[in-house]
């Protein structure tokens, strides 16, 4: 029976991430706007997830939520879709290249990840002839990368108790 | 040197072309199909733009239920607002009525000589509007467009271009419709664009959103004559929407002409859809 508690309980806190991953693209919370600030909650938990544990995240799974958040969004398809992939790219070049796992090197490897996947969000937006508020894009690349490490602290917790 | 670059390279390829024991796809692959996928939404093709009604109203529908929660909450807390804020609303509201009822005998008046003249100009005084009305369905705003779903589409003969209302106020226009659900950008979006008339002048101009609650004027004449509390009508230049749809009140505010909104976009449960006029 305990056997069973804790197969059950492992399998529940792998699964946690795609769970939401899904809810946050299907409920329109990737991004959590608050009074002064915002912070894209979907680009911190692909990152941290490819680069830490790819085989509970896949990047099918990653693709799909993309296309869910367009849709919710009304965004052309496709345009999360890619700017989450480029951050998985860049999340799995870093797990390839880097052998210590710190928080600093992880917070680091963050920001050429943002700025790469913001910049395609912003060209393809532009090639698809959609205006945003491009104010508010900077400010929530400002506020995600300074978030980082909260996350960084909550996912390293589920982590463990998917190992445990 | 060249070593280093080669180790680069080898984990580029190894980062975008290597897949999990249980992954089916490799992140280059995504990529591929994401490209092509903008490129797609491009091309406005029937059997195209049904697979993609078809996949967006499933996700709408999901949506729905995944945002059941959030909205649980949402409204949990409203509730609570409203009740502390009790007395002061009916403060206001005591205030308001007073103030209509003073308007109202004023309004009957130029009711009357509205009708006069029209008869006057041998203009046709009433024209019937083929409203449908539908309850909005996902009202969870990208921080980036402010639009929302609504749980009609083209089988209640809803159309792209469509005028939407709340009540009789001008909020929005279709700007995507599937089977059952549609979209609609609302007049506070970066990608809205209005014709619009204003009262009393007269004067044309372009109702630009901001992103914010307040839309600007744009296009205005150089020598305009607009002042504060001035209405703000739908002009109806180029038939895209029927003319003299209210929308909302100038404010002047640091040098910029802003449009106060007659109806609270983010208080918005039922709308109404203009279908065209009836003939």
């Amino acid at each position: 029976m305990a056997h069973i508690y804790k197969q059950s309980k492992l399998k529940f806190f792998e699964l946690l991430p795609v769970l939401l991953l899904f809810l946050i693209s299907l409920s329109g919370n990737s991004i959590l706007n608050l009074k002064f600030f915002s912070i894209n909650i979907h680009y911190i938990l692909v990152y941290f997830w490819i680069l830490r544990q790819p085989r509970i995240l896949g990047y099918g799974f990653v693709f799909l939520s993309g296309i869910i958040s367009d849709v919710v969004f009304g965004l052309p398809f496709g345009v999360n879709a890619l700017s989450l992939l480029i951050i998985a790219a860049v999340a799995a070049y870093v797990r390839n290249v880097t052998v210590r796992i710190t928080l600093i090197n992880d917070w680091i490897s963050f920001i050429p990840a943002l700025l790469l996947a913001n910049f395609i969000y912003f060209f393809s937006l532009y090639f698809s002839n959609y205006s945003i508020d491009y104010s508010h894009l900077f400010v929530n690349s400002i506020f995600t990368f300074i978030f980082y490490p909260v996350l960084w602290g909550i996912f390293s917790l589920i982590l463990n108790l998917t190992k445990s | 040197m060249d070593t280093s670059r080669e180790d680069v390279g080898i984990s580029i390829r190894s980062a975008l072309l290597d897949k999990g024991t249980k992954q089916k796809f490799s992140l280059f692959v995504l990529i591929i199909i994401s490209v092509t996928f903008i490129f797609i939404e491009k091309i406005e093709t029937k059997p195209l733009n049904h697979i993609r009604s078809f996949i967006k109203d499933t996700i709408y529908r999901g949506a729905f239920v995944a945002s059941i929660p959030s909205k649980g909450f949402s409204s949990v807390s409203d509730y609570i607002e409203e009740h502390v804020n009790l007395y002061n609303n009916y403060s206001q509201l005591k205030k308001e009525n007073e103030e209509i009822k003073n308007t109202i005998s004023k309004t009957d008046f130029l009711k009357l000589e509205n009708t006069q003249l029209r008869r006057l100009i041998e203009e046709q005084v009433s024209s019937n509007s083929n409203l449908v009305s539908a309850r909005v369905m996902l009202d969870k705003q990208s921080p980036y467009l402010n639009s929302f779903i609504i749980n009609s589409g083209s089988n209640k003969g809803i159309k792209n271009g469509m005028a939407v209302l709340d009540g009789k106020n001008f909020i929005g226009r279709i700007v995507d419709v599937n089977f059952f659900s549609s979209r609609v950008l609302l007049v506070s979006d970066l990608n809205s664009k209005i014709p619009v008339m204003i009262e009393p002048s007269a004067h044309h101009a372009i109702l630009s959103g901001r992103g914010t609650s307040k839309p600007t004027l744009d296009y205005l004449p150089e020598k305009h004559t607009i002042q504060d509390d001035n209405k703000v009508y739908t002009s109806g230049k180029e038939g895209i929407f029927s003319p003299g749809i209210p929308i909302g009140k100038v404010k002047i505010e640091n040098d910029f002409i802003t449009v106060q909104l007659f109806s609270d976009l983010s208080q918005i449960t039922f709308i109404n859809i203009n279908l065209g006029t009836i003939e």
